[in-house]
Formats: C-alpha cells, structure tokens, sequence
C-alpha cells in the first residue's frame, strides 16, 4: 500500500469509482480524466489505491471494475465503509498498524511511533502520517486523539479478547478474490528498518 | 399539492442612491421527491432565492408558499447545505451536527441518538470527535450534510455545496447526495441545488430552472428525462448542456424559449 506518494482522501478514490461506474464500469484512463478536465496525472493516485485495494484492474491504460470493486460502487454509504474496512485490514500496512496499536502498553500509537514502524524519512512523515490516518478513520478502523496527535482503537465492538486479549485471532491473510492485490509487491526501495514484516514504502 | 410554490417574486434591495432589483417576477414550483437545481450567471440571485425559500429573507414582491403556508419565519422544514462548509471550528463533529437539534430544544439523549444515526447514515463513523481543521473538504461538506438532515428536513437546499471541491471529490459527493435523496427511508423529500455548474445540474436534476443575468427571471424549465448514472459524454447530455448554456448566454432580455417563464402548470 503507498503509504507516502500518491496523496489520496478516500473521497478521491470513491470519486473515481463513481466516474468509472458511469462509464459502465470500463474505460480507457485517458478518457475518464478527460470526463472531469482533469490530468491523468490527477487521477492517477486514486486509481492507485483503487487498484491496491483490488477494486479496480488496469490492463494497457484501461480501467475495469473487480468484482468487489462492482460490488463497492453499488453498495449504500455504510456498506462501502465496512467494505473498505475489510479491504484495508487485508493490506500489510494497516494490519501491521492494528497490531501494533493493540499491542501497545497504553492502546494508543502516537504519529511519531506510527512514523518509526513504516520508516518513514522525517521529510516526508506528517503528509504520509495524516494520510494513513484519514484512510484510517474513514474504514472507522481507528480514531484519532487530534489533542495528543495519537491513534487510538476504534469504539466499535472488536473481535472477542481471548487470554491476554493481544493479537486479533486471525492473523493470517485470508484467501481473496483479489489476491492479486495482497501479493503487489513493494514499489520503491525496500524498508530500511530491521522489522521482518514486509511494507511498501514508496520514494 | 407541491411542497413549495414560488410566486411572482420580486427582491430589490435599498442601496444608498435608490435600489437594485436581484429578480423578478421569479415563478416555479417544487414538488414531492422533486431534485430541482436553479442555473444561471453569477448575481442573477440563486443564492438570494434559496434564502427566500427558506425565510431567512423576504421577497419585495410575490410570495413563497411552503404546504400550503406563506413562509414568514425560517421554516423548520428545511435545511441548507452551504459552499464553504458553514462549520463551528470550535466544535467537533458531533458537536456541529447536534447543532441544529440543540435549536430545536430537543432533550440530551434525543440529541446523541440522532445525531449518531446521521454521522452513520452520511459515513462519518470514526469521526465524531474530530474537529472541522483535521478533515478534508468533501468530509466537511458531509457534516455540513449530517447537520442539515438531523433535522429531517423535507427539503433540502444547497448553495454551490460541491464547488469548493476537487473534482473527484465531488462527484462522490453528487452520488451521495443522490444515493440519500432516492432512499424513502431517509431525509429529504425534494432538494432543491443552486449551482452554476450546468453539468452538475443536468447530472442530478429532474428539472433545471434557467435564470437570467441581473435582474433574475426565469427564462425557461427544462426536464431532465435521462436515467441515472447518466453519461455526461452521451449526446442526449450534451444536448441538453448546449441548450442551457444557449439559454444563459443569449445577450439581452429574452422573450421566448420553451418551458413557462409565469411558472410550472397547476398541478
């Protein structure tokens, strides 16, 4: 998942899948840009993540709808927000980010420690920072405490904590109809840090 | 019997050498589940009118009729959704959403229970602590969203409420705010959209009321009869932007044209 570049809002991305559902859910990039006098450059980050997320296939400049990607757009507001839920929770990024805020001794994870488990260079950590979040507080994965800049666990009611009530019991990536996005491998430069968990951390 | 009629109004206002006439003579109506968008050149009073139609501001000629009922106060009925947000950057999410229900005297508990069910219901999960400054236009437009329908409002108005959006941005928005408005279970009933964005207009509207520059007459109604999502590269679209934008951009008074300048047909 692209955690620096491209900046995307959610809003972007379900923008785009709206555009592509009235071009009867296939069209060429070029023209769905066009459509909105935009750039294809402008629409690139959302198409992106549409993509990382398996909602969308891109085959020689053409976009086309997955079947969950059919699914997403035809779907209520609330629906599309479990949905993404789900979606996100199946990339490495954001499990590695629940993990991590569940294991931690006070269940929050400020920007900085959140900054530190993705590498990323001070120069670049607010934008990549806030653009987790907001993708995060959009699937309500987690909030965001904006007074001590930390993540904190959602409200909703999570999986029942069984023992020490650490890890969620399903840590192992469930098999998808979209495997091909869980398997995209990293862009860029390969994680500077010693964690074993892979992270695509895009220069 | 329609939600609102629009009666021959005039507004004028006092300046220091006389006074300026907005519009005249302005007629139409608004019915039940009617998506009704109001296009026209920029001071040609569209904003003025969603004010009038509200009753945040009275007409100097004609009237405004909401039931069957002149509309002389602010009607509860109605709920306005606003270019820039309009948010309390001192309160957060749920705090501006309760807004509205707080004016109405609702009781605390009422108050958490309906403004949780719209913070749902417009996808603000998460968020409900969050101040204006943390989010990003389109989710700001969405509380402005969730405040306005806490109300329950039969009407909903809005005031250009996608244009200080990015492209993307808004059309998710277009969408929701279709996706909310066909859902019988949900407020509103009718929305009433100012915009002067034609494509806009004809992507959501039933019915399009073409006004003209300064002093604002309605120059013509036209129907929208394409089915949603609808194709803005398809010819029918562009017909139908070619033809208002014709409408809008004729130099001087105009006389003809289809549609009923005196107003819609009784229904």
């Amino acid at each position: 998942m692209p955690t620096i570049y491209p900046k995307c809002n959610p809003t972007e991305m379900v923008g785009l899948l709206v555009l592509l559902d009235s071009h009867k859910g296939s069209e060429d990039v070029a023209l769905l840009a066009r459509d909105l006098d935009l750039e294809i450059d402008e629409i690139l980050p959302a198409l992106e993540y549409s993509e990382v997320l398996g909602l969308v296939q891109v085959v020689d400049g053409r976009a086309t709808f997955s079947d969950i990607g059919r699914k997403f757009v035809a779907a209520s507001i609330r629906e599309r927000k479990a949905l993404l839920r789900d979606l996100l929770k199946r990339t490495t990024l954001f499990r590695t980010l629940l993990r991590a805020l569940e294991n931690h001794p006070d269940r929050r994870l400020t920007d900085d420690e959140l900054a530190q488990i993705f590498s990323l260079t001070t120069a670049r950590a607010d934008d990549a920072v806030q653009n987790i979040v907001n993708w995060g507080r959009y699937a309500d994965l987690f909030r965001y405490d904006s007074e001590a800049h930390s993540l904190i666990p959602t409200r909703r009611p999570s999986a029942p904590k069984g023992g020490g009530g650490r890890t969620p019991p399903s840590t192992t990536p469930t098999p998808s109809t979209s495997g091909s996005a869980l398997k995209k491998p990293p862009t860029g430069s390969p994680p500077e840090s010693a964690r074993p968990a892979p992270v695509a951390a895009v220069t | 019997m329609p939600l609102i009629q629009v009666e021959h109004v005039d507004k004028s206002f006092a300046t220091g050498h006389g006074s300026i006439s907005i519009m005249k003579d302005v007629s139409f109506i608004v019915k039940d589940a009617d998506f009704l968008a109001i296009v026209g050149p920029s001071g040609c009073g569209k904003s003025t009118l969603l004010r009038l139609i509200q009753g945040l501001d009275r007409p100097t000629g004609g009237r405004i009729v909401f039931h069957d009922k002149g509309v002389d106060t602010v009607c509860g009925h109605m709920a306005m959704v606003f270019q820039n947000f309009a948010l309390f950057p001192w309160l957060t999410v749920a705090q501006n959403v309760a807004f509205g229900l707080e004016a109405l005297g609702w009781g605390k508990e009422r108050i958490a229970a309906q403004v949780e069910r719209y913070i749902s219901v417009t996808g603000l999960d998460g968020f409900q602590e969050a101040y204006p400054r943390e989010l990003s236009g389109g989710m700001r437009q969405r509380v402005g969203l969730a405040r306005a329908l806490s109300v329950e409002p039969e009407v909903l108005l809005m005031d250009e409420p996608f244009s200080a959006l990015d492209a993307l941005t808004a059309e998710s928005l277009r969408e929701e705010i279709l996706q909310l408005w066909r859902d019988p279970a949900l407020p509103p009933d009718a929305v009433l959209l100012v915009t002067h964005n034609i494509e806009e207009a004809i992507q959501l509207a039933d019915r399009i009321v073409v006004l003209s520059r300064r002093p604002g007459r309605v120059l013509a109604e036209v129907t929208v009869d394409l089915p949603r999502p609808r194709d803005r590269k398809s010819t029918a679209f562009y017909d139908l932007t070619d033809k208002v934008f014709s409408l809008i951009t004729q130099p001087g008074p105009v006389s003809e044209g289809p549609g009923t300048p005196e107003g819609a047909p009784a229904v």
